[in-house]
């Protein structure tokens, strides 16, 4: 699509140029120059891209084995062949006839982009739901053997158990604390509301394995006639308590609930930041209206500020949900599923690698993309009603 | 031209051109089998290059431990003009299992548990030693048992068909000795308490110390997602010292259950050490929480709050470093004892990393390999410390204290060696329900339960 009048799509698209116009005399024949450079480009670039990366892997002396030099090749190589090819699929498409070259040219540049997730996500996922009904090392199809047994395990009772108190729990303190600090936060001083946003927000920058390492310090058992090393347990201790084996204790889930706290504990600068910014795109007069016709700043609250951010609370909720529904990294660090702490992410892990059952696994991850989807379409549903709004 | 002879030319054009494509792709110079390799006609043959002078080897060790190793294999690289490739990896277990399944195996592998290379024996990546070892003369050195730990036996579901089985996959490059009790000297010659040569002395020993006012048992089991292996050594510790190595082997292969009424009664006695009032330091949510490298930590305090640590050779890498610089003063160890006296010495619970071959054609890797496995190899590894040779033959002088050579002594001179059971045993169970089945157990559950559901657990 060089220039403007050579564009086949702006051309049929402006009923202006519509008939024998400028570039109708250009398109409608098939131009089998075009369409032979196009092809033999393609195929030429794609021979040589193959073969470059294959004598990376075979061939590094013809590199002098120097990884760097092949790294910055395989850069060149990868980004200017993408180039070529693309210049090569639109020389072919606009070779074709016009008709058809007006059809095709959006699908032809669509066409790798939807290879590319097709392999990398479709087929993945099908490939899950296929290998879930297959055995231990995917060599024959079991029925459906495998959620039997995982759907009649106990573990995997208690590992959904678990998934639901933290769905239920998780995405609603989250966005309670966002709201509350982001509410709080708009009344301070503009230094003041900078540095605590800054410091609620500072555990957003932790990995989940880092933050889950530092929260097992604090919840660290020592024995009564040692120093308490554990936060948690120095102040239990303070107060006149035993020391407590916090992540040994499952009564009343305690061991969940406390593992819950670190997700909040990270989640709540995300869901702060946004539910921030919703609030301060709340216009000024409705509040100021609501002031003169007397509501109370509780009220306006409610009836004024809450309304206008329900979107952006809805978003946080949502991503939050499907944040806690893959949740693993915490457990797995803290306690990787012992005493009733198991969810359905790490089961899946201790699963797949740890017991090399790749078809239990599998149908453990198919529960869970079934548990996921209905979120995904609210989700999707709610994006798409919010873009319609604006 | 024609419309028609254009797009007719135009079609040979496509035709011939993807023709060209398809088949000028460059090959992988290493592909196939073929040619060299001995005598089993069978040729485990990676991807990499072969006689290149470059050997590439996967572990699990690194820091210290890698550092010694490479020093140990320095004079090698010197005199063959080899150069040695390793790569350290914490989570070899996976790493190999998918580099192989990647067509990137390494030329050697160093295995931890015998189990997995197996596995991957059995799918003809590993070529079988006796194509390259003089396996008589390596069994005459060796510590009696640890070869027969790499000897692929049919499939586990019972399917004679396998090829290569009977054959022996991996020889030893290093030995561990799982069957010690570790005690802080100085305390311990104060108040003057003696070995015990059989489990009725040391039952007798532990309730002397607790009359003494100490915890006889410093125990930590923390070991992140591995917790509960080191109550999986104590119980097969228990079930070698109870009923001998040829039961234990039984129930390692799972020729007798896992919840065989021996085992239930090897799980009650260590019970009355584990579970009873006063017999481990901090009880039982002590031994959960504290990290294993740091259960002898009270040992050394003044007072000794803890006498006794049974644990592998390993131990003295975790001890705190002014003991460790003064070891042979610090610290005692004596062999873990049997039921009944005898002569002889006790059966040990050992382990070893299995070196493996996964380029069979490859001259360098098995010079390599051959070194490795020998007596020779070591020397400048044993005088680092905390390495074992799992040869008879090895020379002992090497050894830096008189702590080392005792381990050493204790593991040459045993009846028999047998491999750890959890490495032995399939995934699922040795470092799966067996550690989780161990932290439910010492948290309450009773022996009989905790069994039953490992046997329930057991792959069928």
């Amino acid at each position: 699509m060089s220039t403007r009048t050579q564009d086949p799509e702006l051309t049929g698209t402006d009923p202006g140029h519509e008939g024998p116009g400028i570039g109708a005399r250009e398109t409608e024949a098939a131009v089998p120059t075009k369409i032979l450079v196009g092809l033999v480009g393609m195929v030429v670039v794609g021979w040589f891209v193959a073969n470059a990366s294959l004598a990376f892997a075979y061939y590094p002396g013809w590199f002098a084995d120097s990884k760097v030099l092949i790294g910055i090749l395989a850069l060149v190589v990868g980004v200017g062949g993408a180039y070529f090819f693309f210049y090569f699929l639109n020389q072919f498409v606009e070779g074709l006839p016009g008709r058809i070259s007006r059809g095709l040219m959006p699908y032809a540049f669509l066409a790798p982009g939807y290879a590319l997730i097709g392999l990398m996500l479709l087929y993945p996922t099908i490939q899950t739901i296929n290998y879930s009904f297959a055995n231990a090392d995917a060599t024959a199809y079991v029925g459906l053997e495998n959620y039997r047994t995982v759907l009649g395990s106990q573990e995997f009772r208690s590992a959904i158990l678990n998934n639901v108190l933290w769905l239920v729990i998780v995405p609603a303190v989250t966005v309670f604390f966002g709201v509350v600090i982001a509410v709080l936060a708009d009344k301070l001083s503009t230094r003041g509301e900078k540095v605590s946003k800054s410091v609620i927000f500072l555990p957003m920058a932790i990995s989940f394995v880092g933050a889950s390492t530092i929260w097992l310090l604090v919840y660290q058992y020592d024995p009564a006639n040692e120093d308490a090393t554990g936060l948690l347990n120095a102040a239990w201790r303070a107060l006149g308590g035993e020391p407590q084996s916090w992540l040994q204790n499952s009564g009343l889930r305690l061991n969940s609930l406390l593992m819950m706290v670190i997700l909040v504990w990270l989640q709540v600068g995300f869901a702060m930041i946004l539910l921030s910014s919703a609030i301060k795109g709340v216009p000024e007069d409705t509040i100021e209206a609501a002031r003169i016709d007397g509501a109370s700043e509780l009220q306006i609250f409610f009836r004024v500020v809450v309304p206008q951010i329900k979107g952006t609370i809805i978003t946080v909720f949502i991503t939050v949900v499907i944040l806690v529904l893959k949740v693993f990294d915490i457990v797995y660090v803290l306690t990787d599923g012992r005493d009733k702490t198991q969810v359905i992410a790490n089961l899946f892990f201790a699963k797949l690698f740890r017991d090399s059952q790749s078809g239990q696994a599998s149908a453990i991850v198919v529960v869970l993309l079934l548990a996921v989807t209905p979120v995904l379409i609210y989700q999707v549903r709610h994006f798409r009603r919010e873009e319609m709004g604006r | 031209m024609g419309a028609r002879t254009r797009r007719r030319l135009a079609t040979i054009g496509v035709v011939a051109l993807s023709a060209a494509a398809l088949s000028g792709c460059l090959q992988d110079p290493d592909a196939g089998g073929g040619g060299a390799g001995g005598g089993g006609g069978q040729l485990a043959n990676n991807a990499s290059t072969d006689g290149d002078g470059t050997v590439t080897i996967l572990g699990a060790y690194g820091g210290d431990e890698q550092a010694n190793f490479e020093k140990a294999l320095a004079p090698f690289e010197e005199e063959t003009g080899i150069e040695i490739e390793y790569t350290s990896d914490t989570d070899f277990t996976t790493t190999i299992k998918t580099r192989v399944a990647a067509g990137d195996a390494p030329d050697i592998a160093f295995f931890p548990q015998p189990g997995g290379l197996l596995e991957l024996a059995r799918s003809g990546d590993v070529q079988p030693i006796d194509t390259f070892l003089d396996v008589g003369s390596l069994e005459k050195t060796l510590v009696p048992g640890l070869l027969d730990s790499a000897r692929l036996t049919g499939d586990p579901s019972g399917d004679s068909g396998v090829t290569g089985a009977g054959r022996i996959y991996g020889a030893p490059m290093r030995l561990a000795n799982k069957s010690l009790i570790w005690y802080p000297k100085k305390a311990w010659d104060a108040a003057g308490y003696q070995v015990p040569k059989t489990l009725e002395e040391l039952t007798a020993l532990s309730a002397q110390i607790k009359q003494s006012g100490i915890t006889p048992w410093c125990m930590a089991w923390n070991a992140d997602q591995a917790t509960g292996w080191v109550g999986t050594d104590w119980i097969e510790q228990y079930v070698l010292s109870l009923y001998g190595p040829d039961i234990y082997n039984e129930w390692t292969s799972h020729q007798i259950p896992f919840n065989d009424p021996q085992i239930v009664a090897a799980f009650d006695d260590f019970g009355e050490v584990a579970k009873a009032q006063g017999e481990v330091y901090g009880g039982v949510q002590t031994v959960i929480n504290t990290q294993v490298a740091e259960s002898m930590v009270p040992a050394f305090r003044q007072p000794a709050e803890c006498m006794l640590e049974r644990q592998g050779s390993f131990e003295i890498s975790f001890l705190p470093a002014p003991i460790q610089a003064d070891l042979d003063n610090e610290v005692g160890v004596f062999p873990f004892p049997s039921a009944e006296a005898s002569a002889e010495a006790p059966p040990i619970l050992g382990g070893g990393d299995l070196a493996a071959l996964f380029n069979g054609d490859d001259e360098d890797a098995i010079r390599l390999m051959r070194f490795l496995t020998s007596d020779q190899f070591g020397a400048e590894w044993a005088q680092a410390g905390g390495w074992l040779s799992p040869h008879r033959t090895f020379d002992a002088s090497n050894y830096p204290n008189q702590t080392t050579k005792d381990i050493a002594e204790s593991a040459t001179s045993a009846s028999e060696v047998v491999f750890d059971g959890s490495d032995v045993m399939p995934k699922e169970v040795g470092s799966g329900t067996f550690w989780t089945g161990m932290v439910n157990w010492i948290q309450g559950q009773s022996s009989q339960e905790t069994t039953d559901a490992i046997e329930a657990s057991w792959p069928q």
